[in-house]
């Protein structure tokens, strides 16, 4: 059927069509603008380096659909319900090509790209086009019946879920007027349409009464596109837009290390604590966030009923930017978009971030666990935010929760949190004839005990453990002693960027003086730090957690593990191991070695593993909000009822050990580090 | 108002701290030092001054090199100025020629108000202030936990802690007022002040610049003479009293604190 031909009133389609393309084209791309002028008064922040990694990354996310279907578990099957809307929604961009296309040009059809084409493609269209109403149909039934705890029923998705929807009916509308106007082409594997068509056929319509229904079905049809157009850019389905270029940009460094603060000895402020202060990707996250709440339901914080909710921040966050940003636009007098940041915090006098958009509580309510950054779809960058807000506080403001400032204080003094002298530090090891760097460096490896192993009761005992298992393999070892520092993760994620970096570069030296290659640490927080985030500071070594190290060295034969443990053991994941540096088989593996050990499996676990509570320098604070983390951990443990709980973090155990007593189930719940265990089985 | 603290370089707390064999003093290569924490007290309380009235904050401390560290620290709270008294002649000296280098110092200095800390942390001797006061022939109140300047900042009221209560007096300016942990919380130095610290003005002065004679200050110039120092005994290990039931035990512990601590 000729629809580029067809008059309305006398006007021909193809003139309202551009007509009305052209109006949904000024929309559009004005709000786009718009957006993007925003998204500029963002800092500086390079990060187009690496395009071909980049590109990988950002099509096999989106084309395979990583990003959501990796999360697919049974009870929440929504990654498949985006899978098939996204599968068949590609199907129909690929359609409106023709569907636009025959507006202007007479004859335009399937068959311009071959007979088969032709023949199959309207079968495939027809099977997608099921396929998301099905979706929809789900999604709504989640949104208005099954309503999972992530989900926030706003109207503004049954909107777009009710034009996905009835794009789809006027599909099936089209296609079967079409099929009954053309009536030569009567072999069509389009099942729905030929159905469609049957049914108006039966109806008894006259061919011209079904030409106009056609012309009528495509016009509305045309139309539900150009005004979903439209109101992308003004919704939370941005993210259909947006999220290739946020993930395209996610950062490629490793997940553990934080970007530093650079020339601090000339820089005037420090963190942000005005929205245009974050880096313009910062801000992409805003704008790509499709509040799908996957961050929410596996942020501790949020489950153990702090204030902060991963969703929340970025969306409240994202009201501010538009706010205030169309603010700084017109007292800019509609600027270029290249607003100046100083110039950019006058003439605002609205809501200040620090305050009234993100409360403190919130600020210091994250434990840094990084689970928000790991189940995002759209890959956004949460934790960052947080931390720079931090730095704001700290730096700046000396704002934090009270507690925290005899923690700065004791690793200003004595390079530890708990602030014990510094000289004491390789106490715990005296008896032991293990190596001291400063009397004999001529060692393979250089063992990093870390501030917990070396100071805290409890810890000291796996530390003795790690020596125990070393000796036995035949290790040579040594330690730093009274050397070694407070690597400064806690300090590093409090905010305290300065004292970080002092630490750092204090530690950097004395590892290069003694010429170390390589590390093995006791802790994941120093084992992050040391291996993902000196190297910013020219410090580069090769540093393996233990329970690696272990792992090589059952693997070399040099360990052997033959003393049974019957137990039924579950091992909580450690954020910094797992989730950060992705190590998850390496303690299961030495656990799997210890003859006898049943190992089980808590409900949330590796990458969806609940963080203990003490990250993020929460080790150091008061939990004063909402119930506490690690009787919330504790019980995912007793869920699955072992003998045991094992660990592989100094503050984990820490917390589960508090928590166990807490609940007072000493009785049927130990809690021990992996080394230990291994000490036990080892022959 | 013009402000002045006095501030001591201490060692940590946390220090172990190792008598020298000889009985002539202490170790120090090991020695971290610190701000003497009751000193951390009166910075705070003039920084919140000189937010409310305006003014200088000036920090005097009479120290040797490495003490600069803690006036800088001082300064990064957000003291202007520092003076700072180093003169291999003033070492050793006793509270008396402390406070009377102090006193001397302070002649070339405005001010309305002199903080010290109620003590110093490592000699524990709690007669600074106390003696700059007489030297200066000035009020003064020690130990004081809160303070409140008068509008016409010619006078004060200072709270300090008695046995049982809280006594209140007035004080007229200028005073020395000795600071006492409860008085505020003292702040952490932020980064644009860490930063800022390193250009603020330090003037050194030694004992030609104080112009006193070197037999009045330092060892020579104190009245009382540290002799010897020894450690204190080690501490013997704890005893768990082992038994079946507080029968067994009660007796064995009663009996314990009767001929071994001799407390009861």
């Amino acid at each position: 059927m000729n629809v580029a031909g067809y008059t309305i009133m006398g006007i021909p389609n193809f003139v309202l069509l551009s007509i009305v393309i052209i109006a949904a084209l000024v929309f559009f791309v004005n709000r786009v603008k718009y957006l993007y002028i925003i998204l500029r008064i963002g800092k500086e922040d390079n990060r187009f380096k690496e395009i071909g990694k980049r590109i990988k990354i950002t099509l096999k996310r989106i084309l395979l659909q990583i990003c959501v279907l990796k999360d697919v578990r049974v009870g929440d099957l929504a990654g498949l319900g985006h899978a098939m809307i996204f599968y068949g929604f590609l199907c129909f961009a690929f359609s409106y090509i023709f569907m636009f296309g025959r507006g202007f040009i007479p004859g335009l059809s399937f068959h311009l790209l071959g007979a088969s084409f032709a023949g199959y493609f309207p079968l495939i269209l027809d099977i997608a086009a099921l396929m998301v109403m099905i979706a929809i149909v789900w999604a709504l039934l989640r949104r208005y019946v099954v309503r999972p705890p992530r989900l926030e029923t706003t109207r503004e998705a049954v909107i777009i879920l009710g034009i996905i929807f009835f794009l789809m009916v006027f599909h099936f509308l089209m296609e079967g007027f079409e099929i009954n106007i053309d009536s030569h082409e009567t072999a069509t594997l389009a099942f729905v349409g030929a159905a469609f068509a049957g049914f108006f056929n039966n109806m008894g319509f006259e061919k011209t009464t079904q030409e106009a229904l056609f012309i009528a079905s495509w016009w509305i049809h045309v139309l539900l596109v150009l005004g979903f157009m439209v109101l992308i850019p003004y919704s939370k389905h941005l993210h259909l837009i947006l999220a290739p270029f946020n993930i395209f940009f996610k950062s490629l460094g490793p997940k553990g290390a934080l970007m530093p603060i650079l020339n601090m000895e000339e820089a005037e402020t420090f963190g942000v604590s005005n929205i245009e202060e974050f880096t313009w990707k910062q801000l992409l996250d805003l704008y790509t966030c499709a509040e799908c709440g996957r961050c929410e339901i596996n942020c501790p914080a949020h489950l153990s009923e702090k204030p902060l909710s991963p969703r929340h921040l970025i969306h409240d966050l994202k009201v501010h930017l538009l706010e205030k940003g169309s603010n700084l636009l017109r007292s800019k007098n509609g600027g270029d978009g290249k607003t100046e940041t100083g110039e950019a915090a006058e003439g605002y006098e609205g809501k200040s971030l620090i305050g009234d958009v993100v409360s403190e509580d919130k600020i210091w309510s994250c434990v840094t666990c990084g689970s928000c950054m790991e189940q995002c779809p759209v890959s956004n960058e949460h934790v960052d935010k947080i931390v720079d807000m931090r730095r704001y506080l700290v730096l700046m403001e000396s704002k934090f929760p009270s507690e925290v400032q005899a923690v700065f204080r004791n690793m200003e003094n004595n390079s530890n949190p708990w602030g014990i002298g510094w000289a004491t530090r390789g106490d715990w090891a005296k008896d032991l004839g293990v190596k001291i760097m400063s009397e004999d460096s001529n060692v393979d490896i250089l063992y990093w005990v870390g501030c917990a192993g070396s100071f805290d009761e409890r810890n000291k005992k796996i530390s003795t453990s790690l020596v125990n298992i070393f000796n036995k393999a035949g290790v040579n070892f040594g330690i730093l002693g009274a050397e070694e520092k407070c690597c400064g993760d806690s300090a590093r994620r409090i905010g305290n960027e300065y004292l970080f970096q002092m630490l750092a570069a204090e530690t950097i030296e004395i590892l290069k003086n003694y010429n170390v290659k390589k590390i093995v640490t006791q802790c994941p927080h120093c084992f992050n730090t040391l291996k993902n985030e000196y190297p910013q500071f020219g410090g580069e070594f090769e540093v393996l957690h233990y329970t690696e190290f272990i792992t090589e060295l059952i693997a070399e034969g040099k360990l052997k593990l033959t003393k049974p443990i019957n137990k039924t053991i579950s091992y909580h994941d450690s954020c910094y191991l797992g989730r950060y540096n992705t190590i998850y088989d390496a303690p299961r593996k030495i656990l799997k070695s210890i003859p006898g050990v049943k190992l089980v499996e808590m409900l949330r676990n590796k990458a969806k593993s609940i963080c203990c509570g003490a990250g993020g320098g929460r080790m150091w604070m008061e939990e004063h909000l909402g119930k506490r983390i690690n009787e919330m951990r504790l019980q995912d443990a007793l869920d699955v009822n072992p003998d045991l709980i094992s660990t592989v973090c100094p503050y984990c155990l820490t917390m589960f050990e508090d928590a166990i007593k807490e609940k007072d189930v000493q009785e049927s719940l130990k809690s021990k580090d992996i080394a230990e265990l291994v000490e036990e089985a080892m022959e | 108002m013009n402000v002045v603290v006095c501030v001591k370089q201490v060692p940590d707390t946390e220090s172990a701290i190792k008598v020298k064999p000889d009985g002539s003093g202490i170790i120090k290569d090991d020695l971290k030092y610190v701000m003497n924490p009751y000193d951390e007290y009166g910075i705070e309380e003039a920084l919140r001054i000189k937010e409310k009235f305006g003014g200088v904050v000036t920090i005097l401390c009479m120290g040797p090199g490495r003490a600069v560290e803690t006036i800088r620290t001082g300064l990064a709270m957000g003291a202007d100025q520092a003076v700072q008294l180093d003169d291999p002649a003033f070492e050793g000296g006793d509270a008396f020629a402390t406070a009377k280098t102090l006193a001397e110092a302070l002649k070339g200095i405005e001010y309305d108000l002199i903080f010290c800390g109620k003590q110093a942390i490592d000699d524990d001797l709690a007669q600074v202030g106390a003696s700059l006061a007489e030297l200066l022939r000035l009020p003064q109140v020690s130990l004081i936990q809160k303070l409140e300047i008068a509008d016409d900042k010619k006078s004060a009221t200072v709270h300090r802690q008695v046995e049982g209560g809280i006594e209140i007096l007035k004080v007229s300016l200028p005073a020395v007022l000795t600071t006492q942990k409860g008085l505020n919380e003292p702040r952490y130095a932020s980064l644009p002040g860490i930063m800022k610290a390193k250009k603020k003005p330090l003037d050194v002065k030694n004992l030609a610049a104080l112009g006193l004679s070197s037999d009045s200050v330092g060892c020579a110039g104190s009245k009382s003479i540290i002799t010897k120092y020894t450690p204190p005994p080690p501490r013997a290990a704890g005893k768990i009293i082992e038994g079946e039931g507080p029968q067994e035990t009660v007796p064995k512990l009663v009996k314990l604190l009767r001929e071994e601590a001799k407390m009861i």
